[in-house]
């Protein structure tokens, strides 16, 4: 018949009174009508029905225990068996206090405090970093700054070599007896004087920068300003032509030439 | 004993706080009310007293233990029932299935061979024998939810929280119990024929 296979599976439930209302109308009424659903119901009732039997023995299982001992008894055996229940309690209760709802927007906002706390020392710690990037605009490497040093020096040099050799130039184009008339002139002698003292600053970037030619006439010309500077009225003339010959001899003039226009090749 | 140092509207909810606060009077209160149910599962599951009251008493333990997990708001008789019905899994897998012992001294195949037709369904002593070797025949889940719903008169939604399983399983197993039981019980109900699930 049509539906048998719906109504079959509905038949247990039936019999043990859990088939919805809505479906025991459609469900008794295809029972009636249906020959072989009504003999599988009934064969499936009685089988139900037999296997309630066991019921009886349950029951008598159920009489054979002394229910008002049996809660003590088992409170004995499980408080023997856990005595430590309560300080297991006491950790979970700790752990409840702690995470107890009340306390829930105190922790929030301590996560809160937290968050824009570590949001703002960000920021702080960022902004010099950002004042940093900012100010390499005027940043200088090691090799750069070098490299002005040495320009600065080959200049200094220059200067020095310029200045000396017209102190040098007048000191030997001028007439052997106006020598010592012209050293003791206070600008001759306080350009010597003033070279002399640049000397001692430009000794340091001579060596630094490893220019020995350079170094060398200088030390020449220092070596000269410094004997030219003693120059006194009591010096004889011939002294005096001594030193114009030790310059002459040496090519003095020339090789501060040289150097001067070694250095201004090298232009950094 | 009963309800000692307790009123009578003394919820479960309140109980099980106490319990959860180490309170024995609270525990043998929640015990006595609720010691019945969890022996009739473990009865019915085993069919014999030894087992049983083993189960009873790990049941109630085990509640004892992991009180501090049940949630208010939960239905605390399902609740307990479940680590009942999972006890009685583990203790009959403890014990009987290794050693292929089920507790009675008939096995339902020895059962045919020996004596089924001298069984008599209208005689009650062999017709409780027929039913309770069938029933041990039953694949698990559904022994276990026919059990619940004959001998602990629970609800399908009531076994389908226990078990937690959809309320439809629940429906399922049991009509396959039901079919496989008339099956099974067939050639002692039907004057000897046998035929076999």
């Amino acid at each position: 018949m049509r539906g048998c296979k719906k109504f079959k599976k509905q038949m247990v439930a039936f019999l043990s009174g859990e088939l919805p209302e809505d479906n025991q109308e459609q469900f008794i009424t295809h029972i009636e009508k249906c020959i072989q659903c009504r003999n599988e119901l009934v064969q499936l009732r009685n089988v139900m029905n037999r296997a309630d039997i066991l019921n009886e023995d349950v029951d008598e299982a159920m009489a054979s225990v002394d229910w008002d001992a049996l809660p003590a008894q088992i409170a004995d055996f499980v408080f023997k068996k856990e005595p430590s229940l309560q300080r297991k309690a006491s950790a979970g209760d700790i752990f409840k206090v702690i995470f107890q709802a009340k306390f829930r927007p105190v922790y929030a906002g301590v996560l809160l405090g937290l968050l824009l706390g570590s949001v703002i020392t960000f920021m702080v710690l960022r902004v010099p970093h950002i004042k940093e990037m900012r100010g390499r605009e005027f940043f200088a490497s090691g090799d750069f700054l070098d490299r002005v040093d040495l320009e600065m020096a080959r200049r200094d040099t220059l200067d020095y070599l310029d200045k000396s050799q017209y102190l040098l130039l007048d000191f030997v184009q001028s007439p052997p007896e106006r020598l010592s008339e012209y050293w003791q002139k206070d600008f001759a002698s306080s350009q010597a004087k003033d070279l002399l003292s640049k000397k001692k600053y430009m000794n340091h970037q001579l060596e630094k920068f490893q220019m020995a030619k350079a170094k060398k006439i200088c030390d020449q010309i220092e070596f000269l300003f410094y004997e030219l500077t003693q120059i006194s009225e009591e010096l004889s003339v011939e002294e005096l032509e001594k030193i114009r010959n030790f310059i002459e001899n040496r090519r003095i003039l020339l090789k501060i030439k040289l150097v001067k226009r070694e250095l201004e090749e090298s232009e950094v | 004993m009963r309800g000692q140092g307790y009123k009578e509207n003394d919820d479960i909810y309140t109980l099980v706080e106490k319990i959860k606060e180490g309170d024995r009077e609270a525990f043998m209160t929640v015990t006595q009310l609720y010691q019945k149910k969890v022996y009739m599962l473990a009865y019915s599951y085993f069919q014999n007293t030894e087992d049983a009251m083993d189960i009873v008493q790990e049941t109630f333990l085990r509640l004892y233990q992991k009180v501090n997990l049940f949630k208010r708001g939960k239905n605390f008789q399902n609740w307990l029932l479940q680590i009942a019905k999972n006890l009685c899994i583990d203790h009959y897998r403890k014990n009987y299935k290794r050693n292929k012992e089920w507790g009675w001294k008939e096995d339902i195949d020895e059962a045919h061979l020996i004596d089924y037709k001298e069984l008599d369904c209208h005689r009650s002593k062999d017709l409780k024998l027929i039913a309770s070797l069938c029933i041990k025949k039953l694949p698990d889940r559904q022994r276990m939810v026919f059990l619940m719903k004959h001998y602990n008169n629970l609800h399908y939604r009531e076994i389908a929280q226990i078990m937690n399983i959809a309320l439809g399983t629940v429906k399922s197993l049991h009509f396959k119990a039901a079919q496989n039981l008339r099956v099974l019980m067939s050639p002692y109900l039907e004057g000897g024929k046998n035929e076999g699930m």
